[in-house]
């Protein structure tokens, strides 16, 4: 028996329940506190930072995977915790043009949304980014603007966009810095 | 008719017929096998279906499990799917340990800084370091109040290490936390002044409370944390703006 919530960081869903207690106020317990609290530049620390933030991946392309040239998709996930998502756009060349990306149906509310989109790759290395937009409007961040919000301590509840780097000879390795 | 149990039920029933499956033990599948002792809940048809029968008002403890092995199920009463059993006060006061940061649920007794100076050698320091410094990243640190890490930096540099006193908002967190799940290897072995003990020694440590000082229920809820005030309200609502 599983606890399920829609919309919250994962670890909340708990696994194997065997108790619930229910009570008027939080109990400050050592690791949503210690934690999983999310400190900011400003000095202070977000505190319950449940719902999450619009993200998406890209899984396919995807390391290991060593690609042809020509025309494949590119597809993956995305996800918020305030609702449906909106768009995903996906970028060919490093996030310096982005095209609308495919929603697969069905689109639900606090759900994995699957995203398409067709590309040919011609040979040259590249990046490959995708980036959601949830129904309240906010846009997946890179990782420089969330550590420009943040500061450069955050680590928790983390969201940027990240991507594949494809290598001229097709071998595919994770790109992180955005 | 409904199902008596499910469908990890059905999965541990045949692991236990295949005589794989111990009644304590955990099988390949992750299922953890639950005692007797603990199957004390009842799943009620009443409302909507798989509604928790809820055995007392305000703070409520339920106790999930689902029968295993043995005789063939009960069949079901209109009422219910017939899991468990309702949870006795005993089974509940059992588990009710928790404590809020207001002190609430703190139980009888005591214990100070010299008292938890020795417990804490004996039970914590074979993990936590002889001076709570920690084994990264295993075991993490608890006590410092480095003046590097003081002022709450912690936003700007994921490298300053976050302690009970410079970083825990309430000081009850750590006898619910002490109490509840260590010493690791035998969590629930201390006894509530060791825990009392225990907590104040990381206190005064922490240079939270004076090294003279004894903790019971109403000190301990007095603490007050120096970076408590730092804390505040997740403020994200979508939108726009990236916070």
């Amino acid at each position: 028996m599983r606890l399920l919530l829609p919309g919250w960081e994962g670890n909340t869903s708990v696994k194997w329940l065997r108790r619930l207690e229910l009570g008027t106020r939080p109990w400050m317990t050592r690791w949503e506190t210690a934690t999983y609290t999310d400190p900011l530049a400003n000095g202070t620390a977000r505190q319950f930072s449940f719902e999450m933030d619009a993200r998406s991946i890209i899984t396919s392309p995807a390391h290991p995977e060593t690609i042809e040239r020509g025309w494949r998709s590119i597809s993956g996930l995305a996800w918020s915790g305030r609702g449906k998502i909106a768009r995903v756009d996906v970028s060919t060349d490093a996030g310096k043009t982005w095209q609308v990306a495919t929603l697969d149906e069905p689109v639900r509310s606090k759900a994995h949304t699957r995203f398409t989109h067709m590309w040919e790759w011609t040979g040259n290395q590249t990046i490959i980014l995708s980036r959601a937009t949830d129904e309240t409007g906010y846009v997946q961040p890179t990782r420089a603007e969330l550590m420009r919000v943040r500061g450069a301590g955050t680590q928790y509840h983390f969201n940027p966009i990240y991507g594949w780097r494809v290598m001229p000879n097709g071998r595919v390795f994770f790109h992180g810095d955005t | 008719m409904t199902p008596p149990c499910h469908p990890e039920g059905a999965i541990a029933k045949r692991f236990a017929t295949e005589g794989s499956l111990s009644r304590q033990g955990s099988n390949s599948l992750g299922w953890t096998a639950i005692p007797q002792s603990l199957r004390s809940f009842r799943m009620t048809r009443e409302g909507r279906p798989g509604v928790l029968t809820m055995t007392r008002a305000g703070a409520i403890a339920l106790i999930l499990g689902c029968g295993i092995g043995g005789k063939s199920p009960t069949p079901p009463t209109s009422n219910h799917y017939d899991l468990g059993k309702a949870a006795t006060s005993a089974d509940v006061a059992a588990r009710d340990v928790d404590v809020g940061p207001d002190g609430a649920g703190l139980p009888a007794g005591s214990g100070t800084v010299v008292q938890g100076t020795a417990i804490y050698a004996a039970q914590c320091a074979s993990c936590h370091g002889e001076r709570g410094e920690g084994k990264l990243p295993l075991y993490p640190r608890l006590i410092g109040r480095d003046s590097i890490a003081e002022g709450f930096p912690f936003g700007k540099d994921a490298r300053f290490v976050k302690t009970i006193g410079n970083y825990w908002p309430y000081a009850t967190t750590v006898f619910d936390y002490v109490r509840r799940a260590m010493p690791q290897m035998t969590p629930g072995s201390l006894t509530n002044d060791q825990v009392y003990a225990v907590t104040a020694y990381l206190l005064a440590a922490n240079r939270v409370i004076p090294m003279t000082a004894t903790l019971d229920s109403a000190s301990l809820s007095a603490v007050k944390m120096p970076y408590v005030d730092r804390f505040v309200r997740d403020d994200r609502r979508g939108g726009r703006e990236v916070k």
